[in-house]
């Protein structure tokens, strides 16, 4: 077959193949070497499942319908054939669109050949076994079900007869997948109906209840197939005529739509779905700016395992005030854009053990200089291209630790795709369409069923945060977004139109910067002053206006306005940074609509009378004295010029030097200076002696370093009489009975029974009485020991010998007898 | 773009640019569901609150109405998620009912299973609510309304109240608008029949009007409504009798009807005048005078001065859910930050008017405020240095410095009736003795503090030094200059309190004037700015002079 196809390739023209190649770009990585390599690869499972993936719910029906009416001689078909298939059922669908689906597939190389002999590419049987949701016919399954298939009256007559629940079973195989695992036992059963005295059922129309697995593999309804896993369970296949006659009502190929599923919802007003988007996207700008200036401030260390932690994502929710999952998508999405990334600490390793700290980079500062539409353009197209799922984010991974934002775990390949889907749904739709979340979601499902399996909840997060991002508006794709979304498309494909990137219009951004341009608020350049100190700016400030207010009052409340506050503070700060009182009452008065409150006035004046009235400088030491005459002779002499001697008061001279400089060069220069401590008295000088540390005299020592040393005839007294007590407590030691010692000068005494050394033991920790215990330590050596019980428990005795007041500890099991003290 | 008067901002506020042509359409329209925080002289503030929003869904607005207001007037784009929050705050209101059933008596209704199913689990509720009725019902305890209704605020599902009030007994009760005993014809002003009106319809709730505005005269309205037995709680004796003369003055109430339940008598008649203290007062950890509540079947419960109510009364209040009860404030802010015990046991704000608005209208007197700055002597700025701190604010507050520039701003109104208020009994005895005037204070004897009051009221006597017994609810309508020289810290509340004394109208339409006296550079001065906060969002502009203006004589003008 793979020959026919080579064939059939290599007769096509270049176009053709082209065209090929361009459906399925697949084919060309790496560059087959011929046509030959090309068709194996075009027939490869990987490469057909590609092809497939990619195709609407209605060609993969068509697609199942060429693969039904396959000639089993030669395995090809017919376009009237697939024709007749898909029109067989009721509410067939319109004959062009069957062709069109047909032409769809030929395009792909999928089917090819003439209209009359159409080839299936190879390799469809091993990716989906069950054509349109049917089972093998019953001639490959089980002879005796064949039989019963070529009786037409007799299947009839067996399908009537299935009991309700035996019925139930069928139709949901027959909808597809054709094949169920039976749970174990079930076919061991009784069958339903096998009128033995089966308790009644209710579910069961109140008839007797069986095994309904069971009844339809005896009347050869159901085939039992192999498979299953472990074997615990079986399988059983719905051959593939029973499962027609059964989707007598739907058609063969099951319900065909032939157009995408309707929207039903209510369009918006666009105005107001852009107002709500653009409203939403300052508030993004705002919010991403709040948390990377919270960043600024706290760097967040990078966990070892990648990410910042969940204590420092909750710190910077609490500092900004959004909820965890807002804050962890704009992180996010600002690390993608490049406005954060790591430093690496140099050997520091904070209480946290990280080494690397998230931060603003050095784009955040180019980009915040951009306006509101470019801000926020630069963040949706990071989000459209970011191979993140945020929504994972708080959830546990496989190993069950929590997913942090920017870890690995959140990195998904397909998100990407993810979003252009959906956000194609929504472009594709009449503008200011705002579908529900389920009618998205079945637009996706029969665009591309394949892929939307399993995806549903990407999905759903897709549309949640292309409504938080502001890209949607009341659930309607605004005016700018679907601009944001041609252009991001357009410059995917058209890189090969301008590989130099000349048309990359990174200058005033794309259309969609201008489109939003429009929609956002125009940056304003006063305020109103109020008599409550508050400052109302009404729109986005012009950069000029926000750095001043940043340092003049405190901010307030921000939005599309922004409120500010001036305070005592405030003010100080404003003239800590610089400015002069006739400065800010110039600035309030240049900058307000309104008249400048009297309040504001006053204050700022009096902020600024008190404002410097404490001054504090450095200084390596001081020179004071209540004779002022006798200072200004010193500041005046020439001499201690070096000194740089300035006068703070009448009294008090300072200079950069340290106090010894300035004591020495006064004394030179024929002054009296003393010294002061830190209270305030003199500090005496006198020259200091050096001295090496103490040493002992020899003279102390014994005349004769050699003789032993005599002893006095008290301490050799001493020393005798416990040289007798010793020797009459080794007299006095009693040994240890033989049984303790387990030897007798006979040889080897009975065994001494364990029971009977325990027994010994309870009595002796009863009666408080001494005990030898016999014993083997852990090198297998017997050893004895006089002692006496104090507890005896959890296969242990606790012991006191009272030779060495210790407390002894004996595994019960070790101890091979115990004597009581006689 | 629209051009609107209205910006949106992220924290839920709402500035209104007052200038513009469609302010006040646009304040029409956003004051059913938004709370005016400040209204300062060019924009001013709303807040969009959990509770405003409920308050509105109550008042039969619907979350599209306010969101499409919001998007009318707004001047920038609104965002996305303030929308939806909107909308979903005010889908919680009324999902639950406290209704009367037939059968079961008082129940809590679910119009969603879902939640009702969820609260009924939560245990905060635990004890208040008795056996299931059926899938969407639940018996409550009458005993419990109150704080069933407390609990399910703080879960954010509030329910919506319409187990009704009980009549109460019947008591003849009607306005002398036409004059009482040869008094001249009278009629309510527009905005106290519309507190009454908006207060009669909602059921219960509070009533915000700025001092001297005549909030008795709205409980006399609201008790005309009535007619019915009234408990009327006020702060102080002297409220009290305030009260009675005033409801014996402009209602058909007589002297025998109205009772008064203070410290000095224990009367209960058809109408009854409590204090918060003789009722907050208890005898071995008990409270002594509960019995009062149960004392009558009142018809309606009216409580003066909602702010400072204390919160043993909360308690009590919270078994009187089934009367109707009437809240009169000038502020809602309390410095205990209890505005949700409120909202939920007294009911929510059912009438509101800024101040600025009242007084353009006439009806209470134009103020000027001006807060002086008096610099401290060097040997009291050492011995404020060296203070401990607790002291300071009372060294600061008491500087004898303060005396002559009192006696300045005294002589400045040799024409007026002037109040000068201070916290502080010591510096009052010697504001006393300086001015040569009379003190009232906490020990002075009620007789003593009516004869003063009536002297002042008749205009024999010029000024009077009062102590904090004057920050309520004493009605002294001539009163059109007040200097006061300390208070109590930093309270907002009380600041306002104490400008109320000077604005009711002046027979004249003369202008108040109301001077602070703070000492330079201390902490009499912080204190002060946050005291004045509240009358400067209110559109109260202060202009702050130094004392040596005051002092030092009147420069010739020129013309």
């Amino acid at each position: 077959m793979s020959t026919s196809l080579a064939d059939h390739l290599r007769s096509l023209p270049d176009e053709s193949l082209a065209a090929l190649l361009q459906l399925r770009p697949d084919l060309v990585v790496p560059v087959p070497a011929d046509v030959a390599a090309l068709a194996i690869r075009a027939q490869s499972r990987v490469s057909v499942s590609r092809a497939l993936d990619g195709l609407d719910q209605f060609t993969l029906q068509i697609m199942d319908a060429a693969r039904l009416t396959r000639d089993p001689a030669d395995g090809t078909t017919s376009v009237d054939g697939v024709l007749a298939l898909a029109t067989a059922g009721p509410n067939p669908p319109a004959p062009t669109a069957v062709r069109a689906a047909v032409d769809r597939l030929r395009a792909r190389f999928l089917l090819y050949g003439p209209d009359s002999a159409l080839h299936l590419v190879g390799g469809i049987d091993e990716i989906s076994p069950y054509p349109a949701g049917l089972g093998r016919p019953a001639t490959e399954l089980d002879p005796r079900t064949a039989a019963l298939c070529a009786d037409p009256a007799k299947l009839r007559r067996t399908l009537l007869s299935a009991p309700p629940s035996a019925r139930a079973i069928l139709d949901r195989l027959a909808a597809g997948p054709p094949v169920g695992s039976v749970p174990p036992g079930a076919l061991q059963a009784p069958a339903v109906g096998a009128d033995d005295d089966l308790p009644p059922d209710d579910t069961n129309g109140g008839a007797a209840t069986g095994s309904p697995v069971r009844w339809l593999v005896d009347h050869r309804l159901l085939v039992r197939v192999s498979g299953g896993k472990g074997g615990t369970t079986g399988m059983v296949e719905l051959p593939r005529e029973i499962g027609l006659l059964l989707r007598r009502e739907t058609g063969p190929l099951g319900p065909l739509s032939s157009s995408p599923p309707q929207v039903t919802a209510t369009p918006r007003e666009p105005k107001a779905a852009d107002s709500a988007g653009a409203g939403q996207t300052m508030e993004v700008v705002r919010h991403t700016e709040a948390l990377l200036e919270q960043l600024a401030a706290e760097p967040a260390p990078v966990l070892r395992s990648g990410g910042i932690g969940v204590r420092d994502l909750r710190r910077l929710v609490r500092a900004t005030g959004l909820d965890e999952s807002t804050a962890a998508l704009l992180l996010e999405v600002a690390y993608a854009a490049g406005l954060t990334g790591e430093l690496e600490l140099p050997g520091a390793a904070s209480r946290y053990g990280a080494d690397q700290q998230v931060l603003p980079t050095a784009g955040y500062e180019v980009w915040r200089a951009g306006s509101l539409a470019q801000r926020w353009e630069q963040l949706a197209r990071a989000w459209l291209t970011m191979t993140r799922q945020v929504g994972l984010v708080g959830q546990r991974d496989d190993r069950d630790r929590p997913i942090t934002v920017l870890s690995a775990e959140a990195e998904r390949a397909g998100a990407p795709a993810a979003r252009q889907a959906v956000l194609g749904v929504l472009a594709d739709l009449e503008p200011a369409t705002a579908p529900s979340v389920d009618e998205v979601l079945a637009l996706l499902d029969w665009r591309a069923p394949r892929r939307s399996r399993g995806r549903e909840n990407a999905y759903r997060e897709v549309l949640a945060e292309a409504a938080t991002l502001g890209v949607t508006g009341l659930g309607a794709l605004t005016s700018y977004g679907r601009l944001l979304l041609t252009e991001a498309t357009a410059s995917e494909d058209g890189a090969t139109d301008d590989p130099l990137g000349l048309r990359a219009d990174a200058e005033d951004g794309g259309s969609a910067v201008r489109a939003l341009d429009t929609l956002l608020p125009a940056p304003v350049d006063h305020f109103l002053v109020q008599a409550d100190l508050t400052v109302v700016v009404p729109g986005p400030p012009e950069p000029t206006l926000a750095v001043e207010l940043e340092t003049v009052a405190e901010p307030e409340s921000a939005g599309g306005a922004s409120v500010h506050r001036i305070t005592t503070g405030s003010v100080r700060r404003a003239l800590d940074a610089g400015y002069s009182a006739d400065d800010l009452h110039e600035l309030f008065r240049r900058r307000s609509r309104t008249p400048v409150p009297q309040g504001l006035t006053y204050l700022v004046d009096d902020v600024a009378r008190k404002h410097g009235g404490l001054r504090i400088g450095s200084a390596g030491a001081y020179l004071r004295s209540d004779d002022e005459a006798l200072l200004a002779e010193v500041l005046a002499d020439r001499r201690v010029e070096a000194l740089a001697l300035r006068r703070l008061a009448p009294t008090v001279l300072v200079t950069p030097y340290q106090g010894g400089r300035l004591l020495s060069v006064l004394r030179e220069a024929g002054y009296a200076p003393v010294a002061e401590d830190a209270t305030g008295s003199t500090v005496l000088t006198r020259p200091k002696i050096r001295r090496a540390a103490a040493r002992v005299s020899v003279a102390s020592r014994a005349l004769d370093p050699l003789a032993t040393p005599r002893l006095p005839l008290p301490r050799l007294l001493g020393v005798v009489e416990q040289i007798r007590r010793g020797d009459a407590a080794a007299r006095a030691a009693r040994r240890a009975p033989a049984v303790v010692r387990g030897v007798t000068p006979d040889g080897p005494v009975p065994t001494h029974g364990h029971h009977d050394a325990l027994a010994v033991l309870q009595q002796a920790v009863r009666d408080k009485a001494l005990v030898w215990v016999g014993y083997v330590d852990a090198h297998g050596a017997t050893a004895s020991r006089l002692v006496r019980p104090v507890s005896l428990g959890a296969g242990y005795l606790r012991a006191e010998d009272e030779r060495t007041e210790m407390l002894h500890t004996f595994a019960l099991h070790r101890i091979t007898a115990a004597v009581l003290e006689k | 773009m629209s051009g609107g008067p209205l910006i949106v901002q992220s924290d839920k506020t709402l500035l209104l640019e007052i200038d513009h042509p469609d302010a006040q359409a646009c304040r029409m329209a956003i004051a059913p569901f938004a709370e005016l925080e400040r209204s300062p002289e060019h924009v001013h503030t709303y807040r969009l609150t959990p509770l405003g929003l409920w308050n509105a869904r109550a008042a039969g607005h619907d979350a599209e109405g306010v969101v499409d207001a919001l998007i009318k007037y707004s001047r920038y784009p609104v965002p996305h998620a303030l929308l939806v929050d909107v909308a979903e705050t005010m889908d919680r209101y009324g999902r639950l009912q406290l209704a009367n059933d037939p059968a079961h008596g008082l129940v809590l209704r679910a119009l969603d299973r879902v939640v009702l199913v969820e609260v009924a689990k939560s245990k905060k509720l635990a004890g208040m609510l008795g056996n299931r009725v059926d899938d969407d019902t639940i018996a409550v305890h009458p005993s419990e309304r109150g704080r069933l209704k407390q609990a399910l605020l703080k879960l954010g599902w509030p329910a919506e109240d319409l187990a009704g009030y009980v009549d109460g007994e019947a008591h003849p009760i009607e306005l002398a608008e036409a004059g009482k005993d040869g008094g001249k014809p009278w009629t309510l002003r527009s905005y106290q029949r519309e507190a009454v009106d908006s207060f009669w319809a909602g059921g219960s709730g509070v009533v915000v009007l700025p001092c001297g505005a005549g909030k008795t005269l709205v409980g006399a309205a609201a008790m005309a409504e009535a007619k019915a037995t009234t408990l009327i709680l006020v702060t102080n004796t002297v409220a009290g009798r305030q009260w009675k003369r005033e409801l014996i003055a402009r209602t058909s109430l007589t002297e025998e009807e109205i009772g008064e339940y203070s410290g000095e008598r224990k009367e209960i008649r058809p109408v009854t005048i409590a204090t918060y203290q003789v009722l907050t007062s208890r005898r071995g950890g008990a409270f002594t005078h509960l019995d009062l509540f149960g004392a009558r079947d009142w018809g309606l419960v009216v409580y003066d001065e909602v702010h400072l109510l204390p919160a043993p009364i909360f308690r009590f209040t919270a078994d009187l859910q089934a009367r109707r009860r009437l809240g009169l404030t000038a502020t809602l802010v309390r410095e205990d930050g209890r505005e949700g015990d409120v909202f939920s046991l007294i009911g929510p704000k059912r009438y509101d008017a800024p101040w600025k608005d009242i007084e353009s209208q006439g009806w209470i007197a134009p103020a000027e405020c001006v807060e002086v700055r008096v610099t401290l002597t060097d040997a009291e700025r050492m011995s404020y240095a060296t203070a401990e701190a607790e002291e300071r604010y009372r060294m600061a507050a008491t500087a004898r410095t303060k005396l002559p520039v009192v006696k300045a701003l005294v002589d400045r109104h040799p024409d007026e009736q002037t109040l000068v208020i201070g916290a502080y009994i010591d510096q009052l005895h010697q504001l006393g003795e300086y001015l040569d005037a009379p003190i009232v204070q906490g020990s002075t004897t009620n007789k003593e503090r009516e004869r003063l009051f009536d002297a002042f009221r008749s205009g024999s006597l010029r000024t009077l030094v009062i102590s904090k017994v004057g920050n309520f609810s004493i009605d002294l309508p001539e009163a059109a200059v007040a200097i006061q020289v300390s208070g109590t810290f930093g309270s907002r509340q009380e600041e306002a309190q104490r400008l109320g004394r000077v604005l009711r109208p002046k027979a004249d339409g003369r202008q108040a004037h109301f001077y602070t006296v703070v000492s330079r550079d201390t902490i009499d001065t912080e204190y002060a700015a946050h005291r004045q906060r509240f009358l400067a969002e209110q559109g109260y502009a202060y202009t702050i002079v130094d004392a040596d203006d005051v002092l030092g004589p009147t420069l010739p003008t020129f013309d």
